[in-house]
């Protein structure tokens, strides 16, 4: 299939972004890595009448502490999250969720910013990120806003980005010590969407009680989803196999699943029941390791 | 060295370096190149494992330059975009093309309101090729099958055709659907014959009855298999066009001969006016074996318009018109009795064809001979199904057949609790049970042997879900592969040139798995030559006939040709130097002239008495040597059996909670004749065993229930692994000489991989969890039922 015409503009600073995003209104789409977009395109199930390809700004592509916080660039390649150093070691997350988010090549130019912009549940990073409770900088010709992810999702494709508005950063807090994330997603097959993802982060303090929970989950809700009954069953409590089996209930009862060719809904509540209870187990060794 | 046209040939045929290469390249549509690293010969016997040399078109594919059927333009062409039925059952009653007429660009819109008649196509008239489809189309006003070709917009652009295609409006006659398997088992029918025609359609040994009530155990078990796509890299594709009363074809196909006489056959035409030319083809797995649909429309629009038309499939058009593998009900029957010995076999095989057109896929044939049993029955029914009609894909009948039979040979080992292994092995069939002849030749026993040392079978526990490995259950299983040898006719043009390079001609396509390459190196070897110093002129019907690529018979037919006009040339040479008085092989008895390394004549018993045979062509005149032979299948096939054998083994691991399956090690043993080049031999069998991943695992057709409409005609939804699928996998062969099967002495590998590696997998899968899955392809909502 071919894509419908459009413009193509490659401006090389975010002020001529905002220029060329004020001329073309909700007409222009933002093209970072592609990869959910260009498809869109050629299937014509988008055809906006302008990209703007905003690789060609300076700035985006740093991945950087700065004090309590972690920053990612709106143009970070998931192939560089794959190598990101300090990121992993602080986030073993990430290793966990670059390397089911398709293929090296789609990796080499998908970026995390543009899989958290796109809007789309079934994503991987926006579980991750909730389960993080990082922040959005969305940038535009009036200055920045930082959305905390919870305020970031509208609806399918539909996100707190203004059509003038572009991603410019994901902002995540660093963690306490004795924190550990992790993440999976059940796929049909390798490249698939998730059948179903969770995502979690925990922080157990010296008495062995959880101080901290994230959990995110990938597909199995309209929106992304906060699983937020399975935190609070957590957070103050040791965490043992009857927590986390509790845990797990309510991320499988809480999440609202549409049946599809990866299968009904009662079989997707179940399979996020069983990652939810792994995800908890991996974080917490990783958190105490 | 290949070339593709013959004054190519002549003027590039020396042309060796890289530079040269592109200059010609970018000048010219037409491809040449050449072989850059030359070849040593140690040995000028018939190497059994040949040179694992890379492929002559290599460059040309990994820099972009091979130019496949869709890439092929020509001026004032149009482009085609077909508008599909989308209903399955019914008539036409009207096709409204006005608004499509005004995209501009648009030509003409084809129907059967338009197009011209087809005059050698009765439907009503079975063609003398079993395989061959039913073609009549843009006939008449009926409707077979959703998604089946019922107009063509022509235009200038292929963005107008799409446009205009998108704007013709069909209005139907319905009629009630005939649902494919598994639903509408009630009207099952005998087909007429098997897509080989010498397989019986049903047949019984011994009697069946008497074996079964002499058993000690017994099994009865039904295997399922679905509707599967063949989904080719490349689309099918075409250019047509016609020059007065010639047609000539850019045509991705398997079989270039087979196309331009059914073609020539259907347009009523003489098979000289038909022209059909694959350059570079990307895949075809049967679906581009016969002719399809779309061959016959773009030479029928070309016609109406009369300017040249390009057609090529989009993937959700590749659905339907262009082939399927049939599903299939599988009923076995085993039954043993001491020691392990088979008394009773009977497969009973339902599979699905068109309502317009007959396909058997023929599941049963495999079980008449894998094993030896006294009593056997098996039988073929089909039912008849809106759908669009089956076709080879990639061991046809012998995929699911063996899926089923090794299946339940696993399920009686484990009943006997017998080791599987020794279980095949205790009813190993020393001649051909279904035939009574002897085996040409069968290396099975070391395939098992080898391939169970080198995968550690020994290290298998009996006891099904006894390894484990974190959350996943692990195991192990193996099945026997095998597939018939196939040969049909090809001939082959040789010709010796005094400057001691050799030049071959013939219509061979390449499917893309290195016929180009090791058609070289066959011709090399009977002159004892690098394969560099040979020029193949191929892809193109202009060329002596061949066979078709399929069936894994082209190495066997068309390489069986090249090297017996490669053995008649050198013949000719050697009865050229015993009769020259200045040869130093003067009045040597032809017998003793043998040819090394070089293009050397020899005395054999006296190895310092010979000539070059360039010196010898100088002599005599300077003119080239050559011969034409037509090679085909003589008695040898009333007196023997002849098939090529495989063992292959699987580790998987099944995570029970998640329903994950995970293919973690394949390993394959064949024993396939002589190998020509074991490097794309290699590529051919792991690409099999990728296949039965693909099958075991992925792959199912899912039909609408309310109107057969295929619901994932996409590679989205239509499930093939991808390389992060696959983890360890290997394949080898074994040393095995074979001289009845065919003067190239191969038996082909283009299919054995696939076989009996499904069954593998789902055996492995069973001694992970110790539960049978009979059902493909196993997913994860079978695993956590």
């Amino acid at each position: 299939m071919i894509a419908a015409d459009f413009n193509y503009e490659a401006p090389t600073s975010l002020d001529e972004a905002f220029t060329l995003l004020r001329k073309y209104g909700d007409e222009a789409k933002i093209l970072s890595g592609g990869h959910s977009l260009i498809p869109m395109m050629k299937l014509r199930f988008a055809s906006p009448e302008c990209i703007i390809d905003i690789n060609n700004i300076p700035g985006l592509s740093d991945i950087t502490r700065e004090g309590d916080i972690m920053k990612i660039g709106a143009l970070v390649r998931e192939a560089q999250v794959e190598h990101a150093a300090e990121l992993l070691e602080h986030f073993p997350i990430f290793a966990d969720v670059t390397k089911l988010i398709a293929d090296p090549q789609v990796r080499n130019m998908g970026t995390v910013g543009g899989n958290l912009a796109h809007g789309d549940a079934a994503n991987d990073h926006p579980a991750v990120m909730m389960a993080l409770r990082a922040s959005v900088v969305i940038a535009g010709a009036d200055g920045t806003r930082v959305v905390p992810i919870d305020e970031f999702f509208f609806g399918f494709y539909s996100t707190a980005i203004q059509p003038d508005e572009i991603l410019t950063e994901i902002q995540i807090p660093m963690p306490s010590p004795y924190t550990g994330s992790a993440y999976h997603k059940l796929e049909r097959k390798v490249g698939d969407y998730a059948t179903a993802g969770v995502a979690v982060q925990l922080t157990i303090d010296a008495n062995g009680i959880c101080t901290y929970a994230g959990i995110g989950l990938t597909n199995v809700n309209p929106l992304p989803m906060r699983a937020a009954r399975s935190e609070e069953a957590l957070v103050g409590k040791k965490i043992t196999d009857e927590t986390i089996a509790e845990a797990a209930r309510y991320a499988s009862d809480d999440c609202n699943p549409s049946a599809d060719l990866r299968g009904d809904v009662e079989y997707k509540r179940a399979m996020v029941g069983v990652l939810t209870k792994r995800m908890i187990h991996k974080a917490a060794q990783r958190a105490v390791a | 060295m290949w070339v593709a046209s013959r004054e190519l040939a002549t003027r590039w045929c020396v042309a060796n370096s890289r530079q040269a290469l592109s200059l010609v390249l970018d000048k010219i549509s037409t491809l040449v190149w050449c072989l850059i690293q030359p070849m040593t010969f140690k040995n000028m016997a018939k190497k059994l494992l040949g040179d694992p040399i890379n492929r002559v078109d290599g460059a040309l594919k990994a820099t972009g330059r091979a130019r496949y059927s869709a890439d092929i333009k020509r001026p004032g062409m149009l482009h085609g975009v077909l508008v599909m039925s989308t209903i399955a059952n019914g008539k036409i009653t009207a096709i409204d093309t006005a608004d499509a007429l005004k995209v501009p660009g648009v030509v003409n819109v084809m129907s059967h309101q338009n197009a011209p008649k087809l005059a050698g196509m009765d439907k009503n008239k079975p063609s003398e090729i079993a395989t061959d489809r039913v073609l009549h189309v843009f006939q008449d006003d009926l409707v077979h099958y959703n998604n089946q070709p019922i107009a063509m917009v022509l235009a200038e652009t292929l963005e107008q055709a799409t446009e205009g295609a998108s704007l013709v409006r069909v209005t139907y006659q319905t009629q009630p659907v005939k649902l494919p398997l598994p639903a509408g088992k009630a009207d099952m029918s005998t087909p007429k014959q098997m897509p080989r025609v010498d397989d019986q359609v049903d047949t019984k040994r011994g009697d069946l009855a008497a074996g079964l009530a002499a058993a000690i155990n017994r099994m009865e078990e039904t295997y399922t298999t679905p509707t599967m796509n063949h989904n080719a890299l490349e689309p099918h594709a075409l250019l047509a066009y016609w020059e007065g009363d010639k047609l000539t074809m850019y045509n991705a196909t398997q079989g270039i001969s087979g196309c331009q006489k059914r073609v020539a056959e259907i347009f009523g035409m003489p098979k000289e006016n038909v022209r059909v030319i694959t350059q570079f083809l990307g895949g075809g797995f049967g679906s581009k074996g016969t002719t399809f649909s779309h061959v016959m429309l773009a030479p029928m629009a070309a016609k109406l318009t009369g300017k040249p038309v390009r057609l090529v499939l989009k993937r959700e058009q590749m659905f339907g018109m262009v082939g399927n593998r049939s599903a299939t009900v599988q009923r076995l029957n085993l039954a043993t009795g001491k020691d392990g010995k088979l008394l009773a076999t009977a497969h009973h095989s339902i599979t699905q064809t068109s309502d317009f057109d007959e396909f058997a896929e023929p599941a049963g044939t495999i079980t008449r001979m894998l094993y030896a049993c006294p009593n056997l029955d098996t039988t073929h029914k089909f039912i008849r199904a809106n759908i669009g009609t089956p076709a080879p894909m990639r061991a046809p009948g012998e995929a699911p057949g063996v899926f089923a039979l090794e299946s339940a040979i696993d399920e009686m080992a484990a009943q006997l609790r017998m080791d599987p292994l020794a279980f095949r092995l205790a009813n190993y069939a020393e001649t051909d049970p279904n035939k009574d002849k002897p085996f040409s030749s069968k290396s099975l026993r070391e395939c098992y042997r080898q391939g169970a040392e080198r995968f550690g079978w020994s290290k298998r526990p009996a006891q099904p879900r006894s390894l484990k490995n974190g959350n996943y259950l692990r195991g192990m299983g193996m099945a026997t592969t095998v597939y018939p040898m196939n040969r049909g006719e090809s001939t082959a043009l040789v010709r010796l040139k005094p400057d001691g390079t050799v030049q071959v001609e013939t219509a061979t396509q390449d499917l893309g798995t290195g016929t180009f390459t090791i058609m070289t190196q066959i011709a090399a070897e009977v002159f004892g030559l690098s394969p560099d110093q040979v020029t193949l002129s191929a892809g193109d019907s202009i060329y002596p006939t061949s066979s078709v690529s399929g069936g894994s018979r082209n190495t066997a037919s068309t390489g069986s040709a090249v090297t017996q006009a490669a053995q008649e040339v050198l013949k000719k040479a050697r009865q050229m130097a015993l009769k020259d008085p200045k040869s130093p092989l003067f009045n040597v008895a032809e017998a003793e002239i043998v040819v090394q390394k070089g293009g050397q004549l020899q005395q054999k018993s006296n190895p310092k008495v010979g000539e070059a045979l360039t010196s010898l062509l100088k002599r005599n005149g300077n003119k080239p040597l050559e011969a034409t032979v037509q090679s085909k299948q003589g008695d040898e096939k009333g007196k023997y059996s002849m098939n090529a054998f495989g063992a292959v083994f699987a580790e998987v691991e099944v995570d029970e909670l998640l329903g994950e399956v995970r293919v973690t090690r394949l390993l394959g043993s064949f024993a396939a004749g002589r190998i020509v080049n074991l490097k794309t031999a290699r590529s051919q069998v792991l690409g099999g065993m990728v296949w039965a991943v693909s099958m075991a695992l992925h792959e199912k057709t899912v039909f609408d229930p309310r109107n057969n409409r295929v619901m994932n005609a996409n590679l989205a939804e239509y499930h093939v692994p991808v390389n992060a699928d696959i983890q360890e996998i290997d394949g080898f062969f074994i040393e095995e000489a074979d001289d009845i099967v065919n003067p190239a002495g191969v038996k082909g590998i283009g299919e054995i991989g696939v076989v009996g590696t499904v069954s593998a997998i789902a055996n492995a899968i069973y001694h992970a969890t110790g539960r049978r899955f009979r059902d493909l392809p196993i997913t994860v909502d079978k695993v956590l039922a």
